[in-house]
């Protein structure tokens, strides 16, 4: 009988050990990289260990931070600023990473006809700096100056980016063009990064969302998607690895007039593009989630939905009525 | 010899099937989920937490200012001197996982709740 009892006990405790054990999740926000901001979540035995492992993650944005920079110098290191003065002078020797996130931006470019191009800083350029005086003095607010813009856009192809792999340089041959690595670097980054981290954590840079793994009590992710005009949310995407990103017209924006503009600019027009309030794209890789979404803002639904296609990507729009289209597979 | 289910038999088993759920429930996470509430930070560090069920209001200070206000289980910026007052912009937030961030003042507000279903939201 005692036996028997202590076989009981045995067994209670086998199955109770099935329950899943109650760990706290913890998060990290970072505000210093890339002009966004930056949300690592995690769990882990104690707050330390995790503070820890945000700390290295954080480390490595921070070197791609610099990396991808077009407006700052830092000391020791050639980033795209270095290779944007250079341009039309000389080639100039960077990092691996910027040699590989080159040549993916130049096949993102292939893969979508030009509409996501990271050699179109000449207009990207007048954009920002009519947004920043604009954001900065609200009663002087204007949009970039038509013939500067119809001026830049002739130094926006992709051929003056000469990338030498074996020499590890880029040059511009153009001297009039210039890198902007805006649309990608983001979700570049984040893949680079989420592919070394720890599992079970969620990885967001401004937005592109990278999940390594369920959560701690084995559940997966649920990514909320914003609906622009407030209330719930369009939908709830459930990960457990793979990528979100949402590109919308109310992020980075400014007022001239009385009339709002954002900062996702087709490479057609020189303009902001209306096709869409936003657009949210699914993808086992961050980079491309990241390079679709502003490709598919600045696409047309069918057009659109050929290329998500052909990326393997699940894709929901927003239109400026609030209708809602999706791939097939959108969850 | 035949073996059949005897009485005693049917005992052991609901006895280990009883016992072994009271361990499981013993263990499971509390889901008496505490009511929303929002973590504040500045430059990365925890400022404070607020119960989103106990209306006030609060100015964090540091490169600009932003006035923090909390009324009927809504957490907004309600008042900012940064440029470009995105934070304000953002307006009432009562959802876990969204969150409100002043890029200028290195703030950001982010609502959480222990019943919510959103680990973090996009767009």
């Amino acid at each position: 009988m005692k036996k028997c009892c202590i076989l009981l006990l045995i067994l209670c405790f086998l199955l109770g050990g099935c329950a899943p054990a109650a760990q706290k999740q913890y998060n990290a926000v970072y505000l210093d990289l890339f002009d966004t901001v930056t949300t690592i979540i995690g769990s882990g035995d104690s707050e330390e260990q995790f503070r820890q492992e945000a700390q290295k993650i954080y480390e490595q944005f921070l070197v791609y931070h610099r990396l991808f920079d077009i407006y700052n110098d830092y000391e020791g290191i050639n980033n795209l600023k270095t290779v944007n003065d250079q341009a039309g002078i000389a080639p100039v020797k960077v990092d691996s990473a910027i040699i590989e996130l080159l040549l993916d931006c130049k096949a993102y470019y292939e893969l979508t006809d030009g509409k996501v191009n990271a050699a179109m800083g000449s207009v990207l350029k007048l954009w920002h700096e009519a947004r920043s005086h604009g954001i900065e003095n609200p009663d002087d607010a204007k949009l970039p100056d038509a013939d500067a813009l119809a001026q830049a856009a002739e130094h926006i192809s992709f051929k003056s980016i000469v990338v030498d792999e074996k020499a590890s340089t880029v040059y511009i041959s153009d001297p009039e063009a210039s890198l902007d690595v805006g649309a990608i670097a983001k979700g570049w980054a984040a893949q680079r990064v989420a592919e070394n981290a720890p599992k079970g954590m969620l990885i967001s840079v401004g937005g592109n969302v990278c999940a390594t793994g369920v959560k701690a009590d084995g559940s997966a992710w649920v990514v909320g998607v914003q609906n622009p005009d407030g209330g719930e949310y369009l939908r709830k995407i459930s990960i457990t690895g793979g990528s979100v990103v949402t590109s919308g017209d109310y992020q980075r924006t400014y007022t001239v007039d009385g009339k709002q503009y954002h900062h996702i600019i087709d490479p057609a027009t020189g303009m902001p593009s209306t096709y869409w309030r936003s657009v949210t794209v699914v993808c086992a890789d961050s980079a491309l989630a990241d390079a679709l979404s502003t490709a598919l803002f600045v696409l047309p639904l069918e057009e659109g939905k050929a290329l998500a296609e052909e990326c393997g990507a699940e894709v929901l729009w927003l239109d400026a009525e609030g209708k809602q289209d999706t791939t097939e597979e959108f969850q | 010899m035949r073996l059949r289910f005897q009485k005693w038999d049917i005992a052991v088993i609901a006895a280990i099937l009883v016992m072994a759920l009271a361990v499981f429930a013993a263990f499971l996470p509390r889901e008496d989920a505490p009511a929303a509430y929002a973590e504040i930070y500045q430059d990365g560090k925890l400022l404070k937490t607020v119960m989103l069920s106990e209306d006030q209001e609060f100015t964090v200070t540091g490169r600009y200012t932003n006035t923090v206000t909390v009324c009927d289980g809504k957490i907004a910026v309600t008042h900012s001197d940064c440029p470009g007052g995105d934070c304000v912009s953002c307006g009432w937030l009562d959802g876990a996982g969204r969150s409100i961030v002043c890029l200028p003042n290195a703030l950001e507000i982010r609502v959480l709740a222990g019943s919510g279903d959103v680990d973090f939201v996009v767009g």
